[in-house]
């Protein structure tokens, strides 16, 4: 590279630091009483101009063909006076729970992307019933559209499940037989084989050592755990490093994944007989996700417009091939391409760890797992 | 930096006063951008409720998870007796056997192999931390010297393009250095694609071993620090002190151990501190290439943050930067005891590496070329299989991973990251962090250079940046710049974006600009500057035209390593750029990571040549101050 061009396009780019600023707190915010405990009221007149803000992760619109582009051309579309702007905290939820005790600016109105166990952790922080309002259901039209079995049991109603992944097993049916129950990955058929991930640090991680929690409970999920490792289980950090990383390496053939995993290998043309997806005991671990509008949001009424959106027919087909999860809607809702429905396989039975049980269970749970593993 | 005053009297005043506002200005930095979100953190760890307490500090002191053996001795320190009945009652329970074992994997060739048997004691997880940091310690000074040595000594074609790329593996977001590794060492991976058309393998190695794979990764990071630290201190040695050596009878060896060798130790113990330092601090590699098993405290701090038990990470953070200090401050009691009396620096010269073909033959050339090898697999393999990765997919040789890069860059809407912003960012960003970094070491440097104790002491909390844990340090600078802090009337100061980035950097660079200056100050001959000041010049002149010249190639390489970090640096850049333009390429390696891997590795290649090309550049311009 020619030195001169090369200076020529670094210094192209005007430059923009903001080193401070100060901002008044309570402007432009509503702060509605914390005891909503009816919902909200349904206006005769919502007011849908402004701009509504979104927190959701970093997958949602920066990755390979994200869904969140098309959202908010669509969104903005189909509400003319209204624009979506979308926001990443990088840390999740944390950030916001941090700001709720701070009682520092939300700066969002919608997240898009609530997991089970963020609301346990909200109402482990804040109060019960936290950070979120309560939806007035009958404000959101298609919420009643959403399949039994996606709710994910907040008993303040605070959220609606927009799509659900199923963790599974991705096994390479060349080296090694499918599992078909928990029992089996401790034979010695299956010694070395399977690669985890770490529970502290990784949603499948976390939801694979709930399922073990859903199979074995409470009080057996150690001892089936101290089975996996004297079998040979690997528990490595991260989904990225674990699939990429050592499945994809063929360092294992099984490592715990999503069942949606033939969709991404078709895409890559990677050969199918490494992305055979084994159900232990028939089942898959549900993940929802979920959405909800901050209890101190500026733009309410805009909020209850994008849920009601997020659930319509060509959102949910568009967020279900584009996050490569399925759709939350019932099948008549929603229409999806054949070669999705071809490679994403659902689990015969789904389970999932509810509200209820996490709450004030998980950090002990996750603690005594990695402390039982990680001791010197 | 200053306007120069209209008059020649504001010049005169400002030339007088560039040290101390130098210092003030540093102080200002170091205030807002390390000890106020440090502090922010840390005080989480003291105070319950308002309530001063030492009780979160008993609780893991006390918990044989963390401190393993040593919670006994913790929880009752008075019991001397039955600690050291505990003590003799594990020595007693050694044992050394000789059995037949293949030691060598893959290959079945059974040698008597002895066997020593101690009992478990249970180190703990600050105990497996401190072990695993130690031994990578070890290889990375044992894989950086021989290339400071071969750098230093020897002159090739590309040597100086050759020691500019030392520098990679140094800005390589983790997980592109996991993905490097796995590509590189798996079991379908280069390595092994290699030994098989040799007709060996495949060997699984990094199943057979993964906390050798994890210190071999260790070493990968941080042998090229001990590199070329270590190369500015062989640089800038004194050739004379060597001849005189050899006129007065020493022979070759002698004079190297007693003249060059001394020359050398503050570097590479440097190197070997800075090391172990960071790898005490290791996160992602090591759950990433070894698994839960090998875990360390900064894993377990992630893990508290992530639950919002904010009081057991602060204790853990503290306890850790505690112990980072405790070895700083040992360390720079020794540096400082080494006061040499070197005048300027007269490199030796450089002989050819290879002058004729029968002196390739030779023992020491073999052990080179020996050495480049082993090179070659440690540092240039995982590169060049990220590279191979990035064009590759199931079915082949594919370009589309770039295709996603130009495509985001020209289609990509204005909320998404893209390729070129995030260039430009990172070389701004690392310019910047330049112009306010090596002052700012430079300036810690010489208040700390002839202080004594007190300058110690400086000296070793000036080193804070490195020593705190980098999560403790996100989470600091988010709930105190970026959530704003609350002033009287209802205000918040907030701080984010491009400027706040720099001075983060600048925090996190200047340390390795005072590591790399100080010993050099610290070895000129005092009567030097001493002559200077009488004979009129002010402490600023003395300083600008006596003492830097001669410390000019520590400065070089602490820019170099400002740069590096800046380039590199992903944990707090993530938090002061979000919502904001200022994202730079490690940052958009990680947005680009989501359920396919290929858009993140084109990218992180693209930050791999960006910084190789920028580094040929920085090295070149630095030389020329060096000389």
């Amino acid at each position: 590279m020619r030195r001169r061009a090369f200076i020529g396009s670094v210094g192209g780019g005007a430059i923009a630091g903001v080193a401070g600023c100060l901002t008044r707190d309570g402007e432009d915010e509503e702060r509605p009483a914390n005891d909503t405990e009816d919902g909200d009221p349904e206006p005769d007149d919502p007011d849908l101009e402004g701009t509504v803000t979104v927190a959701t992760y970093e997958s949602m619109v920066d990755g390979e063909n994200p869904a969140g582009p098309w959202l908010k051309e669509q969104f903005e579309a189909e509400y003319p006076d209204a624009e979506l702007k979308w926001t990443l905290p990088n840390s999740g939820i944390n950030q916001y729970i941090r700001r709720e005790e701070q009682e520092a600016d939300l700066d969002a109105d919608v997240y898009f992307g609530i997991n089970v166990d963020d609301l346990a952790r909200i109402d482990d922080n804040l109060s019960d019933g936290g950070l979120f309002r309560e939806l007035n259901l009958d404000r959101i039209d298609r919420s009643d559209r959403i399949r039994d079995g996606l709710d994910v049991g907040d008993p303040h109603g605070r959220v609606l499940t927009y799509d659900t992944g199923y963790i599974s097993l991705v096994y390479d049916e060349s080296v090694v037989d499918e599992p078909g129950s928990f029992d089996d990955l401790t034979d010695p058929e299956y010694a070395d084989a399977l690669i985890a991930q770490n529970a502290q640090t990784s949603d499948p991680g976390q939801a694979f050592l709930l399922w073990t929690i859903d199979a074995y409970g409470a009080d057996g999920y150690l001892d089936y755990w101290r089975d996996l490792v004297d079998n040979g289980v690997r528990i490595i950090d991260d989904w990225s490093e674990s699939y990429y990383g050592a499945y994809m390496q063929e360092e294992r053939p099984m490592v715990v994944s999503y069942s949606t995993d033939q969709v991404f290998a078709a895409d890559e043309g990677y050969d199918m007989s490494r992305h055979q997806i084994a159900f232990l005991n028939d089942q898959g671990y549900a993940n929802p996700e979920t959405m909800g509008i901050f209890e101190r949001a500026s733009e309410v009424d805009l909020g209850y417009a994008f849920l009601d959106f997020v659930l319509s027919n060509d959102a949910q087909a568009e967020i279900a091939q584009r996050n490569v999860q399925f759709p939350a809607v019932a099948d008549e809702f929603v229409d999806l391409d054949e070669s999705f429905d071809q490679y994403a396989h659902e689990p015969p039975e789904a389970v999932t760890v509810g509200y209820d049980q996490l709450r004030g269970n998980l950090d002990g749970w996750v603690d005594d797992w990695a402390r039982e593993f990680a001791s010197q | 930096m200053f306007r120069s005053g209209r008059l020649d009297g504001g010049r005169d005043w400002l030339a007088r006063h560039a040290l101390s506002l130098t210092a003030l200005a540093t102080a200002g930095v170091l205030g807002v951008m390390l000890y106020l979100p440090v502090g922010v953190v840390f005080v989480d760890a003291v105070v319950d409720d308002g309530v001063p307490t030492l009780a979160a500090f008993h609780d893991v002191l006390t918990d044989p998870f963390y401190v393993g053996v040593l919670a006994d001795v913790f929880a009752d320190p008075l019991a001397i007796g039955s600690h050291l009945g505990a003590l003799v009652g594990w020595l007693g329970t050694f044992s050394v056997s000789l059995s037949i074992a293949s030691p060598i994997p893959g290959v079945g060739l059974p040698v008597p192999w002895p066997t020593i048997d101690t009992p478990g004691v249970r180190m703990g997880l600050f105990g497996f931390t401190a072990y695993q940091a130690a031994l990578s310690t070890i290889a990375s000074v044992a894989l950086g010297l021989p290339a400071a040595y071969v750098l230093a000594n020897y002159e090739f074609r590309g040597r100086r393009t050759l020691r500019s790329l030392t520098i990679l593996p140094f800005v390589l977001p983790g997980i592109m250095v996991a993905v490097g590794f796995y590509a590189m060492f798996g079991r379908t991976g280069t390595l092994n694609t290699l030994l098989g058309l040799g007709g060996i393998g495949p060997i699984p190695i990094i199943e057979w071993n993964p906390l050798a794979i994890v210190i071999v990764a260790h070493a990968f990071y941080n042998a090229p620090l001990v590199a070329r630290v270590t190369v500015a201190a062989w640089e800038s040695v004194d050739v004379r002190t060597v001849e005189t050596a050899r006129s007065l009878g020493a022979s070759e060896r002698r004079a190297f151990l007693d003249v060059v060798v001394p020359q050398l130790r503050p570097a590479v113990l440097t190197g070997a501190l800075l090391t172990f330092i960071f790898t005490f601090m290791t996160f992602p590699i090591v759950l990433a290439l070894g698994g839960l098993q090998l875990a360390t405290v900064e894993v377990w701090i992630y893990d508290r943050v992530q639950r919002l038990a904010y009081t057991e990470a602060a204790t853990l953070a503290v306890l850790e930067t505690i112990l980072s200090l405790a070895l700083t401050y040992a360390y720079l009691r020794y540096e400082s005891a080494q006061s040499g009396l070197a005048r300027a620096a007269s490199p030796p010269d450089r002989e050819p590496l290879f002058p004729t073909v029968r002196s390739a033959l030779s023992p020491r050339r073999l052990a080179i070329v020996g050495y480049g090898l082993v090179a070659l697999v440690v540092f240039v393999g995982p590169m060049a299989s990220l590279v191979i990765g990035s064009v590759t997919d199931g079915s082949g040789f594919t370009l589309r991973h770039f295709g996603f890069l130009l495509e985001r860059q020209f289609e990509g809407e204005s909320f998404q990251t893209k390729p070129l912003p995030a260039i430009r960012n990172s070389l701004l960003f690392g310019l910047g962090t330049l112009a306010i970094a090596v002052p700012m070491g430079v300036v810690i440097s010489v208040l700390t250079a002839r202080a004594g104790r007190t300058g110690t002491i400086v000296d070793t909390l000036a080193m804070v940046p490195l020593a705190v844990s980098g999560i403790v340090f996100g989470i600091g600078l988010l709930q105190g710049l970026v959530f704003g802090i609350p002033l009287p009337g209802g205000w918040r100061l907030q701080v984010t974006g491009a400027v706040a980035i720099v001075a983060a950097h600048a925090v996190a660079a200047y340390p390795f600009v005072t590591r790399n200056v100080s010993p050099l100050l610290a070895s000129l001959d005092p009567a030097m500057v001493e002559s200077a000041r009488a004979l009129g010049a002010s402490r600023y002149r003395a300083l600008l035209d006596v003492e830097l010249p001669l410390v000019a190639s520590g400065i070089v390489a602490g820019a170099a390593f400002a740069f590096a970090i800046s380039i590199g640096e992903f944990s707090s850049t993530v938090i002061l750029a979000s919502g904001t333009d200022s994202y730079t390429m490690p940052v958009a390696v990680e947005r680009y990571l989501g359920r396919r891997s290929g858009p993140a590795i084109a990218m992180g290649t693209v930050l791999l040549v960006v910084t190789a090309a920028s580094f040929v550049v920085v090295d070149r311009v630095g030389g020329r101050f060096e000389r």
